[in-house]
């Protein structure tokens, strides 16, 4: 506390002597401001001099030392004087001083460029007196740590910074003193006293304000005051023992002082303590209220650092290394001269430059440190590598990327393309390799007749024509040829028989000789042939000449240059003579020759027919001596002899010898024939030669007429306009039309195309001032694809107009006739014609790439899948598209391989015979791969898991959709594989077992076929989507159904009217087995036929030839009387239940009484897909059908025993199949709900059963009743839940049709959409090949087979209903089913009939063509049918009433017939129109087939839209093969068997016994049957069976079915539930018949029955 | 014999300069391995995102490998495009990743680049859009000298794949 009481007086003292000094400077305010001016200058001067010593460093280190040295001798006094504790006033006035010395101190201008030596030796001098310095100052610091006063230490210091001032300004010595001394500035030496002065009042806890109020005192003013303060100050101390004065005037200065007056006022707050009375008398209004505040608070200036303190902070710890060159000597070792390496012939590298600024600051810095020297050399230079940096690069140079870069780093640029979705695009157009172009050159025109041309000109145009004739035939000289040609044979024949002469020519010789003979005779016919035309041609060209001049010298003026000269070319007459005969001798020779073959050939044929003649007669005679004999001994053999007899029957005539040779006459024959076609011996040549050097007569000179033509001519001009796919893209420049009438263009122009190219078109224009014409249209072939722009031919095109013109001058006109004749006879009219020449061809860019679209794109879509299979291909008949089969072609006929039109030919065929192709030598990729395999690759081939994969993955039908492959091998069997396999084997080897026909398996394989790659196409199509697939998005309702259903809300509420609701379709992607189900609703049926008692005995019906209005009209009514009378007694009852098998599973209804009986039943059968697949198209192709079988069911009484009656009832149930309904599930499918009455399928006979004719009593119900024949069930199919049926692909499909054609086509389906949207439209069709066809191209009229027709040739009746059951035994096969979800396919009649497989269409199109052959008026309906939906039906005009024909069950309805299936009728084709219905109703009962109505029927040609002449695609004429009698007696056979061996395979449990005697009446019945076409003869039948039915209880029946495979027999007679009866007495009948039909078509009948003995 | 089954999305892809992307895809494998199911490429649909950094395309990817050896490991390969206004696509970024080769979910990061070309190119690519592409593509996996390349840097591409092996232990390959 000593220290702090201590240093409070101080302070105290110092603000005394403060005030007092204030008080003064008040006194004497004169005196003071100047001391004050003199600070200024003084400061100033001292400021001057610093920069003074910064110029010139080295005086002032000379300088400076000195006055140092002067100081510190001063210094050492006072020091010494400290110690013995003198007051350090003195010394702070000695320094005052001193720094006014130094101030006052002259700049010694001592310039004296001092060595270092004097320089050393200074430095020596001051070193030693800074050490007795320093021992000094640290005895004085020890005294003062013991007992030194603050002020003194602080004295001290103030003494050290007058040294470090001076220091600064020398490095050296700085350094040297570095250990004791800081640097300080002279300003900064103040500060650091300010500093110690804070630092003290810390440490002395007291007084923390007065601290800083002399803090901010000190610290904020301008660095002016600071320095006065100080010396204030120091003034105060010096004055501090001159006396105190009144504290009174402390105030006064501070209310002087004004920028010191918080300072002040703190000043006062921190002499509270001591002065507590003083401050409480003076303020004490003042600090009644801050009291308190004051106590808790502090007001502190912010802190800021001055840049020049925070320099001098960071002086003290950075080290700023001098820039100043280090002398060699500090860098050396003590007293070593640095040494020169280089000097002494070493090798010193080079290093590496660095500034000397840089240098320096590093050897400064270097030398600062421990060791710092040995980082230089012994050269005093820092030690250095050589430089490392090399005067070249070595890195591999990076090429730019304009030269030469490496092609697989090339890049491209591409500009930014839209993609391209439609096929219709070539795929790549876009990119910059992608272009396209089509160079379409138009070279000009020449008219071959113009209306303008006058009759010259005609005659003219002839003569070009014919001349240019005459110059190909010339430049070929085809004459010439052949005649060498001929002339080579000879020799080679010649020369043969010479080389061989009188030898016997060896086979092959005679064959060669043969052939050559041969060849010979075939180029003389042509040799002929070509010269008879030469020599035409050459007449004609004459004859014109003649009539051109004719002309000319007739109207006295001329048209045309033209001029023709004929020059002759004498020959040498001799040898011409000799040359003609020596021809004609040799014509002659062959001739004789080829006659004498002939002679032989027929005289050896004669010879041996002549013989057989007599052979036979001998026979003839010997047999008829044996008959003689034998007729007498037996009658049996007459047959065996009949058939010997049959086998002579016919007598061969006896045949005539040939004629002989007559020379003469064919001599005769030979020179006319020479005199006609060739030239005469010695006659000269004529050549022909053409110019048009001749003048034309000028205009002056010609009649009126002529004038007028020709200006006319002059008016009109011509130009081109080219059309790319209909689309006009450019034009040609209009030309005039020259006298001559051709016209040049000589335009090329370049399409880029984008799409591909359908058509490329040219049309001709006139112009005629400001109207134009078009003249004609001209197609301009595609070119190849191999047709490039440079070798391109340039073709003419031949162009024709129908335009009528006429004129009334000299003109000839177009379309009218005119005549040279000067009569007007011999009329001539000419149209007006011309050829275009022009060429297409494609571009080739500039790098020689063709810019042709690759062609293999186009064949993309779906009709390449249909076209890679030649329709007719496999069955046979094919195209040259076979290598090999090109290769026999060629060598059949004979090709040239000389000739160089055949060389690509011949190349191709070379390559194709030798063998494949030969596969380049190629080298391996990955070398090491092998020996690195884990496995190899048969292990990975064998492994069942990965095919299994792979298979489903690629989904292959098999595996489609199969779930949860095994993960381990051994856990997949051998099976799963083993139907794939056998499929694969198949597919080449044709199975005729299963389907006992060989033709028929090639459908079937063709089919497969067709199927698979259909179905294909659409797996790959079903991966496509569209938006709609993937978002589903609600449709916002609008305003309107918002409306309806407001409205709706507001109706009354009708609970008795129950309203029908739309059930909720269900995309097929998320079913899973069991989820679907088929909803069958048996309602009722009627007309099912009662069982007969066995003793009825039926009378014999007859059975007349009904005419079309009878069998409408009234039924059967030869049946009534005989069933009516019957009826009443001997009523049975019948029992008949419904059974539906689907997919295996069988449901039943209950059992209902009586022949009209009402069940009202809901059947529930599960739906399973294929492969668990329920996607649509897996959907849609299920084969499987809905099986609906009517049954009888009857109870038996098997009660043995009487005595038994009365305890207990035994009977049995049987049940008998009374008819069948079959539905397609992929009708229900499609059409999600089939409701109808639909006719029962029930066999022609049904033994023990009758059809219920008529009831009693009901006469006139009977007649209506009666109008069907048949039994009907009214049923309700649906699906639950209902599935949403696959949209049909649609895609564009290529076509020929004109475009117009196919736009008024789609024009008119819009329209009758629009109007009828139920109503089908069928226009076009997809033809097998996958082409677009006008539906009426399908109607033609197509002969039916001949036997069909004359069968009963008088009755067109019959003859129309046999060749509608032979068109309906032509099997069925919807394309739904075969061609899922794509499209109906229509093939031709020869198509069907060839793959004897057809849907409705087919069968429809077959039916209306023979119809139309037949002379009936047909069309084609297109509508709906129940049960097969949208279909096609026949439409005929009989005896005044329209019939319905149902083409697929050959059946036909009148018009009005309830029953009838068709339901609705959309529109009506024949070969000349297409109808659509437009009345108000479709069914065909309530509508009119007038199609002359125009209100009822709208017709697609109308006036407006005439037929455009369509020719048909149906052959000529369809060619019918006889079908193989004994074929079908084979197959006939084979099936019965089967369908034995299989009714045993099917009654595991019980022996199966046939009875033969039953199965041979049935087999002689069934040929009876076909023959009636199944009708009426169940009573015929019935008698014959008479004998059998005694004794036994028959049910039984026949199937009748179009034979296409074994299958859809067995699974016929396994649906009718035959073999079910199992009782152990039974016994079985069956009997198959096959009846042939024309082209393979065959009828099948099968008839079982089951016979149970009455006991 | 061993399978690599391959199950993963491409997720989607930052840090191109313009929204409006969509990816196509490929994978390359050597010689020895053998595809049983699932497609090899693909492309993704065009993601135009409002207001996030990220498109997002969630492209299922899917592959099954049989393999005989080790060589020839599955990379994936990318080219990410840019639909612009007019609907017109112009290339992005090439990109490359090899498939993880240890089972389980991997996230991948699959930096893209495009090349850079003259500055013709660049001038027309400024103003009619379009840029450079490669000639051959096989450069983006194959790539010997494609420092030769000028190109830059663009996104990348994010990707995630579960990756299964199979009996890859009994050849001694130790996953």
């Amino acid at each position: 506390m000593a220290s702090t009481t201590n240093l409070r007086e101080k302070i105290k003292s110092k603000r005394k002597a403060l005030q007092e000094s204030l008080t003064r400077t008040r006194d004497d305010i004169d005196t003071q401001a100047l001391v004050n001016s003199e600070m200024g200058t003084n400061k100033e001067s001292q400021q001057t001099a610093v920069k003074e010593i910064a110029d010139n460093e080295e005086e002032q280190v000379e300088n400076l030392k000195r006055t140092l040295k002067a100081q510190r001798q001063r210094r050492k006094k006072p020091l010494l004087e400290d110690a013995t504790d003198m007051p350090t006033e003195e010394l702070v006035e000695d320094l005052s001083t001193v720094v006014r010395g130094k101030r006052t101190l002259p700049p010694i201008s001592l310039s004296s460029p001092r060595t270092s030596y004097a320089e050393f030796s200074m430095r020596e001098r001051m070193r030693e007196k800074l050490k007795a310095a320093r021992s000094k100052a640290e005895s004085v610091l020890q005294q003062e740590t013991s007992s030194e006063s603050l002020r003194r230490l602080k004295n001290l210091r103030d003494a050290e910074t007058v040294t470090r001032f001076d220091t600064e300004l020398d490095d050296d010595e700085f350094r040297r003193s570095r250990d004791n001394v800081s640097p300080l500035s002279s300003r900064v030496k103040f500060r650091d006293i300010v500093n110690r002065l804070k630092q003290k009042p810390q440490t002395q806890t007291g007084f923390p304000t007065a601290e800083e109020a002399y803090n901010f005192f000190t610290f904020n003013f301008d660095p002016e005051p600071p320095e006065e303060k100080p010396k204030k100050k120091r003034r105060s101390r010096q004055d501090q023992e001159e006396g105190e004065e009144e504290e009174a005037q402390e105030e006064e200065e501070e209310e002087e002082e004004e920028e010191t007056a918080v300072s002040g006022e703190q000043e006062g707050e921190a002499e509270k303590d001591e002065d507590a009375p003083l401050v409480k008398d003076q303020d004490e209004d003042l600090f009644i209220i801050d009291q308190t505040a004051q106590d808790f608070l502090e007001y502190k200036a912010a802190e800021c650092e001055d840049y020049n303190s925070r320099l001098l902070k960071e002086k003290e710890v950075l080290f700023t290394p001098s820039i100043l060159t280090v002398p060699a000597s500090h860098k050396v070792p003590e007293n070593k001269q640095p040494r020169f390496l280089e000097d002494e012939g070493l090798y010193v590298g080079e290093r590496p430059e660095v500034s000397l600024t840089n240098q320096n600051i590093l050897e400064n810095r270097l030398l600062r440190q421990e060791e710092g020297k040995r980082w230089f050399g012994d050269d005093g230079r820092i030690m250095a590598l050589p430089d490392p940096i090399k005067e070249s690069s070595t890195r591999p140079p990076v090429f730019s990327l304009e030269e030469d870069v490496d092609p697989a780093l090339e890049t491209v640029y591409r500009k930014a393309v839209k993609s391209k979705y439609t096929n219709r695009y070539i795929v790549g157009a876009g990119d910059p390799q992608g272009d396209f172009q089509l160079d379409i050159d138009v070279s000009g025109l020449i008219f071959i007749h113009h209306p303008l041309f006058s009759r010259e000109h005609v005659l003219a145009a002839k003569l070009a024509q014919m001349y240019d004739q005459y110059l190909t035939r010339q430049q070929k000289n085809l004459t010439s040829l052949l005649t060498d040609k001929l002339h080579a044979l000879r020799n080679a024949i010649r020369n043969i028989t010479e080389q061989h002469d009188g030898q016997i020519l060896n086979p092959v010789m005679q064959h060669r000789i043969a052939e050559y003979k041969c060849e010979i005779r075939h180029t003389r016919k042509l040799r002929d042939a070509e010269q008879e035309k030469d020599r035409t041609l050459l007449k004609g060209i004459v004859k014109i000449w003649k009539e051109i001049k004719a002309l000319r010298d007739f109207q006295r003026f001329t048209n045309t240059p033209l001029k023709l000269c004929l020059r002759r070319e004498a020959v040498d007459r001799r040898a011409d003579e000799r040359l003609f005969e020596s021809e004609i001798q040799a014509e002659i020779h062959e001739l004789s020759e080829e006659f004498e073959e002939e002679y032989q050939k027929q005289l050896s044929e004669y010879k041996a027919k002549y013989a057989e003649w007599k052979a036979w007669k001998k026979k003839q005679k010997a047999k008829r001596k044996k008959k003689k004999k034998q007729r007498a001994e037996e009658e049996d053999e007459d047959g065996q002899e009949k058939e010997s007899d049959e086998e002579l029957g016919e007598e061969p005539p006896k045949p005539d010898p040939p004629g002989e040779l007559d020379v003469a006459a064919l001599e005769q024959q030979v020179r006319e024939k020479a005199n006609l076609s060739r030239r005469k011996p010695g006659e000269s040549n004529l050549i022909a030669e053409l110019t048009s050097a001749g003048n034309v007569t000028p205009n002056e000179l010609c009649p009126r007429g002529e004038i007028m033509r020709r200006e006319d001519t002059l008016k009109r001009s011509i130009y081109t306009k080219v059309l790319y796919n209909n689309k006009e893209v450019s034009r040609t420049a209009s030309r005039t039309l020259n006298s001559d009438f051709r016209v040049h263009f000589g335009q090329i122009f370049n399409l880029k195309i984008v799409n591909w190219p359908e058509s490329v078109k040219l049309q001709v224009f006139e112009m005629v001032g400001s109207s134009t014409t078009m003249l004609a249209e001209v197609y301009v072939p595609l070119p190849d694809t191999t047709v490039l722009t440079g070798n391109a031919p340039s073709e003419e095109l031949e162009f024709s107009s129908n335009q009528r013109v006429m004129f009334d001058h000299e003109g000839v006109g177009s379309d009218v006739p005119f005549s040279f004749e000067a009569d007007g006879s011999n009329k001539l009219i000419l149209l007006t014609s011309g050829k275009l020449s022009c060429s297409v061809s494609w571009a080739v860019g500039e790098n020689g790439a063709p810019l042709v679209p690759p062609m293999s794109q186009q064949t993309g879509g779906i009709q390449s899948a249909i076209k890679q299979l030649d329709a007719i291909a496999c069955i046979g008949t094919s195209g040259v598209s076979d290598m090999k089969k090109l290769a026999k072609w060629a060598a059949e006929s004979r090709l040239d391989p000389n000739d160089p039109s055949n060389a690509a030919l011949m190349q191709l065929l070379t390559i194709a015979t030798s063998g494949e192709v030969q596969i380049p030598d190629f080298f391996r990729l990955e070398q090491l791969q092998e020996e690195f395999n884990f496995a190899s690759e048969e292990e990975l081939q064998r492994s069942k898991r990965f095919r299994l994969l792979e298979l489903r993955s690629q989904e292959v039908a098999e595996f489609r959709n199969y779930k949860r492959v095994p993960a381990l091998d051994r856990e997949i069997s051998e099976k799963v594989f083993q139907e794939y396999e056998k499929r694969l084997r198949e597919r080449e080897i044709i199975d005729t077992s299963d389907h006992l026909d060989a033709h028929r398996a090639l459908v079937a394989k063709y089919l497969q076929k067709v199927r698979e790659s259909v179905i294909n196409r659409f797996l790959i199509a079903k991966h496509h989507y569209l938006l709609s697939d993937l978002v589903v998005e609600e449709e916002v309702p609008s305003i309107g159904v918002l409306g309806i259903s407001l409205f709706k809300l507001a109706e009354p509420k009708r609970p008795l009217k129950p309203r029908r609701k739309e059930r909720k379709k269900v995309t097929a992607q998320n079913l899973s087995d069991g989820d679907i189900k088929l909803l069958i609703n048996v309602i009722r049926a009627y007309d099912i036929p009662i069982r007969k008692p066995n003793t009825s005995k039926p009378s014999v019906a007859s059975r007349s030839a009904r005419s079309f209005t009878e069998a409408f009209a009234a039924g059967q009514p030869s049946q009534s009387p005989t069933q009516s009378s019957d009826w009443p007694l001997n009523q049975v009852l019948i029992r008949p239940f419904v059974e539906v098998t689907f997919q295996r599973t069988v449901r039943q209804t209950t059992t209902a009484d009586g022949p009209n009986p009402n069940w009202n039943e809901e059947l529930e059968l599960p739906f399973r897909a294929p492969n668990g697949d329920y996607s649509t198209a897996s959907l849609q192709s299920v084969k499987e059908e809905v099986f609906i079988n009517v049954f009888d069911e009857v109870v038996y009484d098997v009660i043995e025993d009487d005595r038994e009656r009365g305890s207990g009832i035994h009977t049995r149930v049987e049940r008998h199949w009374l008819g069948a309904v079959r539905i397609p599930f992929t009708t229900i499918y499609f059409q999600s709900r089939i409701d109808g009455t639909f006719k029962i399928n029930t066999p022609p006979v049904l033994l023990g059963y009758s059809k219920e004719r008529s009831l009693a009593g009901e006469g006139g119900y009977d007649a209506v009743r009666c109008l069907s024949e048949g039994s009907y069930i009214t049923l309700f199919i649906t699906i639950e839940p209902q599935l949403v049926p696959g949209e049909t692909v649609r895609e564009k499909f290529d076509t020929q049709e004109d475009e117009k054609l196919l736009q008024a086509a789609d024009k008119f389906q819009k329209e009758a959409a629009l109007k009828f949207p139920g109503r089908q439209c069928l226009t076009t069709v997809i033809d097998i090949s996958g082409k677009t066809v006008f539906i009426t191209r399908y109607v033609k009229s197509l002969n039916p087979p001949q036997e069909l027709l004359d069968a009963s040739p008088n009755n067109s009746q019959e003859a129309s209903e046999l060749v509608a059951r032979f068109v309906s035994l032509i099997p069925s096969l919807p394309d739904s089913v075969s061609f899922a979800g794509i499209c109906d396919l229509w093939s031709t009649c020869d198509q069907f009939l060839d793959l004897l497989a057809g849907d409705e269409e087919e069968h429809a199109v077959l039916l209306c063509n023979y119809f139309l052959a037949m002379g009936k008026k047909a069309w084609l309906i297109i509508g709906n049918a129940i049960p097969e939906g949208p279909t096609a039906y026949i439409l005929t005009y009989e005896q005044s009433q329209y019939v319905i024909w149902n083409p697929s069950s050959g059946q036909f309805y009148s018009q009005y017939d309830t029953f009838c299936p068709l339901q609705s009728v959309g529109c009506l084709v024949n070969a000349d129109n297409v109808w659509f219905n437009i009345q108000q109703y479709d069914t065909p009962m309530r509508m009119s087939f007038d199609i002359s109505k125009a209100k009822f029927w709208k017709p697609f040609f109308s006036r407006s839209f005439s037929h455009p002449g369509l020719s048909s695609i149906q052959p000529e004429e369809l060619v019918y093969c006889r079908t193989d009698k004994a074929a079908a007696a084979e197959l006939q056979d084979r099936i019965e068997k089967i369908l034995k061996e299989k009714i045993m395979e099917w009654r595991p449990r019980h022996p199966t016994r046939w009875n033969r005697y039953c199965t041979s009446t049935l087999r002689q019945f069934l040929p009876k049957l076909e023959l009636n076409q199944g009708k009426d003869v169940g009573d015929d039948h019935r008698m014959e069976l008479q004998s059998l039915l005694g004794d036994y209880r028959i049910s039984g029946f026949p199937i009748h079915m179009p034979f296409s495979e074994i299958r859809p027999v067995i699974e016929a007679v396994y649906s009718t539930g035959v073999h079910n009866i199992e009782v152990s007495n039974v016994e079985f009948a069956l009997a198959v018949h096959v009846q042939p039909y024309p082209n393979n078509v065959l009828s099948v009948w099968v008839y079982v029955a089951s016979l149970i003995r009455n006991r | 014999m061993a399978e690599v089954h391959v199950i993963g999305q491409i997720v989607g892809a930052s840090g191109f300069p313009q929204h409006s992307l969509f990816c196509k895809w490929g994978v390359h494998t050597g010689g020895a391995w053998k595809l049983l199911s699932g497609l090899r490429e693909g492309q993704t649909q065009v993601d135009n995102p409002q207001n996030e950094e990220m498109a997002s395309w969630s492209h299922p990817i899917d592959i099954h490998f049989a393999t005989k050896g080790l060589q020839g490991w599955p990379k994936l390969h990318l080219q990410v495009w840019h639909q612009d206004s007019f609907g017109r696509c112009e290339l992005y970024g090439y990109g490359f990743c090899h498939v993880p080769s240890s089972p389980g979910l991997h996230e991948l990061q699959c930096v893209t680049w495009r090349p850079v070309g003259s500055w013709q190119d660049q001038l027309s690519q400024l103003f009619i859009g379009g840029g450079v592409q490669l000639k051959n593509s096989d450069l983006i996996y194959s790539g010997a000298d494609r420092y030769r390349l000028h190109t830059s840097a663009m996104g990348t591409v994010h990707l995630q794949l579960g990756v299964i092996l199979r009996h890859f232990d009994r050849y001694g390959v130790e996953c």
